[in-house]
């Protein structure tokens, strides 16, 4: 291998061999971002912090769907009288619901049970355990990506060892990547395994009731529905990731990173209601104007991506902002946030 | 100011020209031309605060030049960084590592970030360079509690872990005790003997002695000096002359000035200072090698010295009058105290005449 020196313009022999010893891999652009993505990955499996965040996530889902099959067995376990309406009991009001006939009140009490067993026990069973468990994944992970983003980033510069990554050889557009790749990987992970083992968990639970699962929803278009909306989920986790790595970037640390996303994220939420309150108070064209600013916002955008896919495999309201809205503000700050942070680690001096 | 080539050949492995760097108001390096040939162990010595990290910062990338440029192995680092640094081992400052990864487990990660390949295949690499620094026992110990000397030494383990041809060591011996800073040396004359390029930034004067063929001292980041350490050494020999009368040395005083003024420019100067027990002594610029010349000088005058004594030269005393003395005007820095090397000199007279007329 030859190079040609772009400051003399001359050829530059190539370097004398290495020791035998030394098995150097592909230095093209992908492998070194690859190597350097496994790297990070292997850098955070070592880390305290992954296990405990990974005990948190199992703890989390084991908590919600636990808490869903107690709620099951308890009403297995309750007398099927207790679900009876109120007006079959001795003290009933005249004026209330009418009790069925005496000869079929065990029939109809078994029925209100089972009713009630069935209503208490949906989020054990597919679909609504997704919903679920992709709420708990959301919920959870939001915090812990965000802790991730800020430390994979934020660590190097407390601790100082990007020094030691920027002087290895690879540039510093393959380490910003490195780390996108690796809190990627992560939130992915994390994300799906979360969702995954909620509605595992939820399946078993389910068996306590007797239940059968009606799969009658699991049609293609369910399919790639379920799957936008897994996808759009972790996109807004990516966009609270990026703001994360961007201001453990800017402050070089990873209090900064953390602090400033969730900062970000109670404003966004409190400032939310805020507009809407002021623009309902002071009508018209500002009132408007003020009502519309939420629209913009992170929060809103991944909410109305992700509650557009949950009204196909959930049957819940659409959001009233449109997919190509939301995507279009996430875009925007997925642009500001990657950009700035890559132009910085690019541009900045790597001083004490 | 025009941006100019530096001096390059082949045999240069680091050449600088009017590298220069501002962090505000404070010009942390200014107009720097530095030259490190192949198979050289370069001492770079200065003060605290004179710029020498920060010189070795602007080489690995780290930060950017404010103006000229650093040629490693004839690529500019502003664009062919990369390829400069495959070829690079470093340790800038205190090495620093992932403090929850042992000792072997941050060589892994160094070992893939440098390009190695992953897995397995280079445990015999990196069991070498844990043996070198003698590490290998503590190889699975966190690196959170290592000692400074330890972190020091897997450090430098992990400079080498690429076989790199250019090991920048800044401050290599910090934090070490006798014996370890023995075992460095050690380790730089076996690298040298490899034919390893060594860039050594040291503040232990004795060390760099002791190792490095070249040197360059850096005051306030104007570099001050920059040469062959025996030619350096050389040029701060002086010779100690005592004579029984203070008349006497007055006179030996004027004559060798006479001496130099008539074309005896192998004396440097001539001073008197008060010797041990108040007796004054005439000591003058010149090598050892010239004692009896001056010996004989003074008994053609009639002047008998009692005791003549050639002082060696020492680094340190060159560090220090070049450090400590202010800088009075016309002092040479920059450009022209690297045109006062001959080790330049010998490379400019290589380079085309185009080269020529801008490096000057």
């Amino acid at each position: 291998m030859s190079t040609v020196s772009q400051a003399t313009g001359q050829h530059i022999p190539p370097p004398p061999a290495r020791r035998d010893t030394v098995y150097m891999g592909r230095l093209d652009f992908l492998s070194v971002v690859v190597r350097l993505t496994g790297v990070e990955l292997y850098k955070f499996r070592r880390r305290t912090m992954s296990k405990v965040m990974g005990t948190l996530c199992v703890l989390a889902i084991l908590a919600v769907f636990g808490a869903f099959a107690i709620g099951s067995i308890s009403t297995l376990a309750s007398p099927a009288a207790n679900f009876l309406p109120a007006s079959c009991s001795p003290s009933a009001n005249p004026g209330a619901i009418p009790c069925p006939d005496q000869t079929s009140l065990p029939e109809a009490a078994a029925a209100a049970k089972q009713a009630e067993l069935n209503n208490i026990s949906q989020p054990l069973r597919l679909p609504d355990s997704l919903g679920v468990a992709a709420q708990t994944a959301r919920d959870l992970d939001l915090l812990l990506v965000i802790i991730l983003a800020g430390t994979i980033i934020g660590g190097e510069y407390s601790v100082g060892t990007i020094r030691l990554m920027l002087t290895r050889g690879p540039t510093r557009t393959q380490f910003f990547l490195s780390k996108i790749g690796a809190i990627s990987v992560c939130l992915a992970l994390g994300f799906l395994g979360m969702t995954l083992l909620g509605i595992v968990l939820g399946a078993l639970f389910n068996l306590v009731t007797g239940i059968a699962i009606n799969f009658s929803f699991l049609t293609a278009a369910w399919l790639m529905h379920a799957a936008l909306y897994l996808l759009a989920s972790m996109l807004g986790l990516l966009v609270y990731a990026m703001l994360a790595l961007c201001l453990a970037t800017l402050g070089r640390a990873t209090a900064a990173g953390v602090a400033g996303a969730l900062v970000w994220w109670v404003l966004e939420n409190a400032l939310g209601g805020v507009f809407a309150l002021l623009g309902t108070l002071i009508k018209g064209q500002w009132g408007n104007v003020l009502q519309a600013i939420p629209d913009y916002f992170i929060a809103r955008n991944v909410g109305a991506l992700v509650q557009n896919q949950s009204h196909f495999i959930l049957l819940d309201q659409p959001s009233t902002l449109s997919d190509l809205h939301a995507l279009l503000v996430i875009a925007g700050y997925l642009v500001v946030f990657i950009g700035l942070t890559w132009w910085v680690i690019q541009r900045r001096d790597v001083a004490n | 100011m025009d941006d100019i080539a530096p001096a390059y050949d082949d045999r240069t492995v680091i050449s600088t020209s009017r590298l220069t760097k501002v962090f505000g108001n404070l010009v942390a390096v200014n107009d720097l031309h530095l030259q490190v040939m192949r198979g050289d162990v370069f001492g770079f010595l200065g003060p605290n605060g004179s710029g020498k990290t920060t010189t070795i910062r602007m080489l690995l990338g780290l930060i950017r030049p404010t103006a000229g440029r650093a040629i490693l192995f004839g690529m500019d680092t502003a664009y062919q960084l990369p390829d400069i640094l495959q070829r690079v081992g470093a340790i800038v400052e205190t090495p620093v590592f992932y403090p929850y990864l042992s000792g072997l487990d941050n060589l892994r990660v160094i070992a893939a970030a440098s390009g190695m390949m992953s897995g397995k295949a280079n445990d015999r690499r990196l069991a070498e360079v844990l043996e070198i620094v003698e590490l290998r026992s503590y190889e699975k110990l966190a690196y959170r509690k290592y000692s400074l000397g330890m972190k020091q030494r897997l450090g430098i383990a992990a400079a080498l872990l690429t076989d790199p041809e250019l090991v920048l060591l800044d401050e290599p011996t910090n934090g070490l005790d006798p014996a370890g800073m023995i075992e460095i040396r050690r380790l730089i004359q076996r690298l040298s003997a490899l034919g390893k390029t060594i860039f050594l930034s040291s503040h232990i004067l004795y060390e760099v002695q002791q190792v490095c063929n070249r040197v360059a001292i850096l005051q306030k980041g104007n570099l001050m000096k920059q040469g062959k350490v025996s030619e350096l050494l050389r040029s701060s020999e002086q010779i100690e002359v005592r004579l029984e009368r203070e008349d006497e040395t007055h006179y030996a005083l004027h004559l060798l000035q006479q001496a130099r003024e008539q074309g005896a420019d192998w004396i440097a100067g001539a001073r008197i200072e008060p010797g041990p027990r108040g007796w004054p002594l005439l000591i003058i610029g010149a090598p050892g090698s010239r004692s009896s010349e001056i010996n004989a000088m003074l008994a053609r005058n009639g002047l008998f010295a009692a005791e003549i004594h050639p002082r060696e030269g020492s680094l340190e005393a060159l560090f220090l009058e070049v450090t400590t003395a202010p800088a009075p005007d016309g002092t040479r820095v920059g450009m022209e105290a690297l045109a006062d090397a001959p080790a330049f000199q010998a490379t400019f007279q290589t380079m085309p005449d185009n080269n020529r007329g801008g490096a000057l």
